[in-house]
């Protein structure tokens, strides 16, 4: 602990670690799936916003909220995933973006949008401004629980028949459908899953960071929970926990580099992603480079083509 | 050349000053801080830590570099003139926050929790501020803001502080006079909607209209990062307001002035202290003429106090540019900081936040300041018109 | 006078998003990769530029050239350290996306410690910037020799990729690599040649538009970065003429959501015609239906 304080990661910086590993693992559903979604941010503030207005405006403890959030999220994510889920790679990416910023756009004009519509001026979303003085109710023992909870879950599933459609899906999607795996089904369930984890991951982060807005939850953010997942490595589930956890502690350990901190940040990634381009934890990727630096010639690529 | 040229001319600023008091072998005593109100500290320790939280990469950087060197030339100032005692040093540690939350949050909390500073000074957003500031709270650690202008930054709590006039405080005295001036009876209200900073300045600006019984035509509105204005702006125009009033970010000012100009747009322009720029007069040249700003502090203000020029000549002379009103609110700030401790004569926490809600009448580059109640600013905002190519008094001009 | 300047005012917009566009188009058309550090690219040609200008009193026309010589050098050497170790490998697409994020953090990162962050700007009267007069709609020279530049770069674009040998090389290694290697064509060389070009149009697109909205910052190119996706997505990925219709296709858009009113809803528009296009015509306005990339 004394260790950790000292490299630069506080217990808050720790909490933003377990966070964005909930994130990195909710895109890894969908990419294990095979599919390129980039809707975990609007998702995420759905969830946020539907959290603290339950927990704020109707004075409901945290566990509904957060039960609340991931229920609007998941309901949500239905019509949303119906039509957009068949599309494919980078439009199926594009479309997604376009979601989150449909989402980002409505949250910022929702009180202007519902007061016209109802004649009452409406206090809700508040914005641009935003909600501020959320009370910080977020403890560490509830991102541990919820974390090994969907740990938990995730190795259920890859030892159930889901799990295994699931990767029969993204390896070939017509193929699947001839072995009666019903597709469309497994995409959506995937795509639901993966919301509800982003909307509990949003809920969770707003009642630590005590204030939310709309920008929040933007294209960076998209990228961002993306990078975890893909940097972590997307062939195990614990790769994009890894990649959550490294992201979002390197900026921290880096701060005593001063001006260079982004100089030195953006280098690491370069290097991990191209040295390592099946992530931080894939051992196929690790046997290979071992084998690069002993000079072995190696055969073909083992990572887990995602895209 | 010309940094050369500059170091002379600081030299030849300097060297009267130093003459005259060229007895012992500090300094002269500079013109701001409490030298006669409070007596030199002398139980402070060899260095007296301090934090800053400012946005030192990414977008906000471009405010919250020139905040870092503007505390930094009040950090050498202090430390030179010996203002917290002969063995005693301040020491301000700075943390990036990127513009980030969560990284405003841990550079809060490293700097509170870890590394044990007296106070901090930021973080550069409100955003950030509503975020960051309730650690220090709960830690009895005083954070003033430089920069924060939302409306409610100050109720987080009382070791909550700033000294950025909120929007509230600069708008409602400008509009008055424009009004009055001018004989506005009808303009175009254009503002960001999804910048808290951007989005409070228009809330003021339409009660302050309203209050003034001048009509808004039109309302229309613009997103972070925008460079076109140009169809939002040919819809203000065709409603001919008297004058436009927009709430923006520097950035965006200046391409709503130059687009505006270059529409045909010929009436008088209405900002508030996002206009408050060097680089909004620089970059729009003629265009400029009829803009009305009010703000906070500006370089061009006609009507300086003594310290607020020469805090103008060395920021230049250090950095080869103008400061803004983000550095004279951050150097400003510095020097509060510093002269709570300096008399508290302590680095206790709770005797520095105690010490620093008692500064009243303090001359700062921003003027005559103190904290109100709520450990929010008191000084006299700025309404100023650009005439030839320069800034001058409202009322003064338009008295004529 | 309303409408027409309008409609001058869209123009003017689309010319610039197809501007920024077309490099970010002509990257995804040969590799069909993503390439997030384009805007940063694009960044780096603004600030040569304005360096040359600056530093060494090359005219506004000259400086234009150098740029794009010098952002098609760092597109190059962008896909030396960013894409092609990755390609070599096999590494999925969406690893090359994630080197791009690095590479975009690192260029960004260095500008702001070599330019600094405080927004930058053209001397002023590097270019006539009088609103021409006589006509019935406003218009400034720039704007119109935006508008001129970035269609002779379009058409020229067209011309290389359509009728000349390298063109043709590129679009057999875009159809299929593997069959383009086994007819001779040097693959990773194309590869080369189109991330010089792409960097070169962004460097173009860098210098009119500092010159244009006269602000340059080591981050401008966030400004576009979501915005050139959205474009060459509308108008058909993958496609030079696409980027162009898509840029103006989507500052129609915006412009006429806010002359009607809509400004609050400019950006909803135009991702809620994005989602539909996504749905009903995922090859683009412009595109023909073609296979699924995989």
């Amino acid at each position: 602990m004394e260790f950790l304080r000292s490299i630069g990661i506080t217990e808050i910086v720790m909490q933003f670690m377990l966070i964005n590993a909930i994130l990195g693992l909710s895109m890894y559903l969908v990419l294990y799936t095979g599919m390129f979604s980039l809707a975990n941010a609007g998702f995420m503030s759905i969830g946020a916003y539907t959290g603290v207005i339950l927990t704020q405006n109707f004075n409901q403890p945290l566990w509904v909220g957060l039960i609340g959030g991931m229920v609007v999220a998941g309901v949500l994510a239905v019509p949303i995933g119906l039509p957009v889920l068949r599309l494919k790679d980078i439009y199926l990416a594009i479309a997604t973006i376009g979601f989150g910023e449909v989402v980002r756009i409505l949250i910022l004009n929702f009180d202007t949008l519902a007061g016209s519509i109802t004649g009452e001026s409406v206090r809700l979303t508040r914005g641009a401004l935003g909600i501020t003085g959320i009370p910080k109710i977020t403890e560490t023992w509830h991102l541990l629980a919820f974390l090994v909870v969907t740990g938990f879950i995730m190795i259920r599933l890859h030892r159930s028949r889901f799990g295994r459609a699931m990767a029969a899906v993204r390896q070939d999607e017509p193929a699947a459908a001839n072995m009666g795996i019903n597709v469309v089904y497994t995409k959506n369930m995937v795509f639901i899953m993966s919301a509800v984890l982003a909307a509990a991951a949003g809920v969770l982060k707003a009642h630590l960071t005590r204030t939310i807005s709309p920008g929040d939850y933007g294209f960076d953010q998209a990228v961002s929970i993306l990078a975890f997942a893909v940097l972590g490595g997307t062939s195990t589930w614990v790769g994009p926990l890894v990649g959550g956890f490294v992201l979002t502690a390197l900026p921290e350990i880096l701060r005593d580099f001063k001006q260079y901190r982004g100089i030195v940040n953006g280098s690491i990634l370069l290097l991990v992603i191209v040295y390592l381009p099946g992530g931080m934890v894939n051992p196929a990727g690790w046997s290979q480079m071992w084998a690069r630096l002993r000079g072995k010639k190696q055969g073909d690529t083992l990572t887990t083509e995602v895209s | 050349m010309k940094k050369l040229l500059s170091i002379l001319m600081v030299f030849a600023l300097l060297l009267p000053v130093t003459a005259t008091f060229g007895q012992d072998d500090t300094m002269e005593q500079p013109l701001v801080g409490f030298w006669e109100q409070c007596p030199t500290p002398e139980n402070l320790p060899e260095t007296v830590n301090v934090g800053a939280i400012f946005g030192l990469s990414e977008a906000v950087a471009v405010y919250g570099t020139a905040q870092q060197n503007a505390v930094q030339l009040a950090v050498d100032e202090i430390n030179a003139s010996h203002y917290l005692g002969e063995n005693s040093a301040l020491v301000v540690m700075f943390e990036d926050s990127a513009g980030n939350r969560d990284q405003a949050i841990a550079a809060m909390t490293k700097l509170v929790e870890e590394d044990g500073v007296v106070a901090v000074l930021g973080p550069t957003l409100s955003s950030e501020a509503f975020a960051a500031d309730p650690v220090a709270q709960e830690n009895s650690t005083v954070v003033m803001g430089v920069s924060n202008t939302a409306n409610g930054i100050t109720e987080m709590g009382d070791y909550v502080f700033r000294d950025s006039l909120p929007e509230g405080a600069v708008i409602p005295g400008t509009i008055a006079q424009a009004a009055e001036i001018l004989g506005l009876a009808k303009v175009g209200l254009f503002y960001g909607n999804d910048d808290d900073f951007t989005v409070s300045g228009y809330e003021v600006f339409k009660a302050a209209l309203e209050e003034n019984g001048i009509e808004i035509l039109s309302e229309e509105t613009f997103a972070k990062g925008d460079v076109d204005f140009n169809a939002q702006l040919t819809n203000l125009i065709a409603a001919e307001p008297d004058a436009l009033v927009v709430s923006a970010l520097a950035a965006e000012a200046t391409q709503i002035i130059l687009q505006a100009r270059a529409l045909g747009y010929e009436g008088p322009i209405i900002g508030g202290n996002g206009f408050n720029s060097p680089a909004v007069l620089r970059d729009t040249g003629a265009d400029s003429e009829g803009l009305i700003v009010g703000g906070a502090w500006n370089y061009g203000n006609p009507n300086p106090t003594e310290s607020s020029v020469q805090f103008v000549e060395m920021y230049e002379a250090a950095y080869e540019m103008s400061p803004d009103q983000f550095a004279a609110q951050a150097y400003t700030g510095a020097w509060l900081m510093a002269t709570a401790i300096r008399c508290a004569d302590s680095t206790d926490r709770t005797a520095v936040r105690d010490s620093l809600a008692g500064i009243a009448d303090f001359d700062s580059p921003l003027g005559v300041f103190s904290f109100d109640e709520d450990r929010n600013p008191v000084h006299d905002p700025i309404a100023q018109i650009v005439v030839d190519g320069k800034f001058q008094p409202l009322a003064l001009v338009m008295g004529e | 006078m309303n409408i027409t300047q309008q409609v001058v005012n869209a123009i003017w917009l689309g010319g610039v998003y197809s501007l920024f566009a077309l490099g970010y188009a002509l990257v995804f058309s040969i590799l069909g990769v993503l390439n997030l550090a384009h805007s940063a690219v694009f960044m780096w040609g603004a600030f040569i530029g304005l360096v040359m200008v600056t530093q060494f009193s090359f005219s506004v026309w000259l400086a234009i050239p150098v740029a794009m010589l010098g952002a098609g050098l760092i597109g190059v050497l962008l896909d030396a350290v960013a894409f092609a170790p990755l390609r070599r490998r096999n590494a999925p697409r969406i690893a090359q996306l994630i080197s791009s994020i690095g590479a975009a953090i690192l260029l960004v990162n260095i500008a702001q410690l070599i330019f600094g962050t405080q927004p930058q700007r053209f001397p002023l009267g590097s270019i006539p910037t009088d609103t021409i007069e006589g006509l019935p709609f406003r218009i400034t020279p720039i704007q119109i020799i935006i508008l001129l530049v970035s269609v002779a770069l379009m058409a020229l674009l067209q011309y290389m990729v359509i009728r000349t040998r390298a063109g043709q090389a590129m679009r057999a290694v875009a159809f299929n690599q593997r069959v383009a290697s086994l007819l001779g064509v040097n693959v990773s060389g194309i590869f080369r040649m189109t991330f010089f070009l792409a960097g070169a149009l962004a460097g173009a697109a860098g210098v009119l538009y500092g010159l244009a909205y006269n602000s340059m910052t080591p981050f401008m190119g966030d400004q576009v970065a979501l915005k050139g996706l959205t474009v060459i997505v509308l108008g058909g990925m993958g496609n030079i003429q696409g980027a162009v219709v898509g840029g103006f296709v989507v500052a129609a858009l915006e412009v006429f959501s806010i002359a009607n009113g809509g400004s609050n809803y400019r950006d909803a528009f135009v991702f809620t015609l994005l989602f539909l296009i996504l749905l009903f015509r995922p090859q683009g306005l412009v595109g023909q239906k073609e296979h699924t990339r995989a």
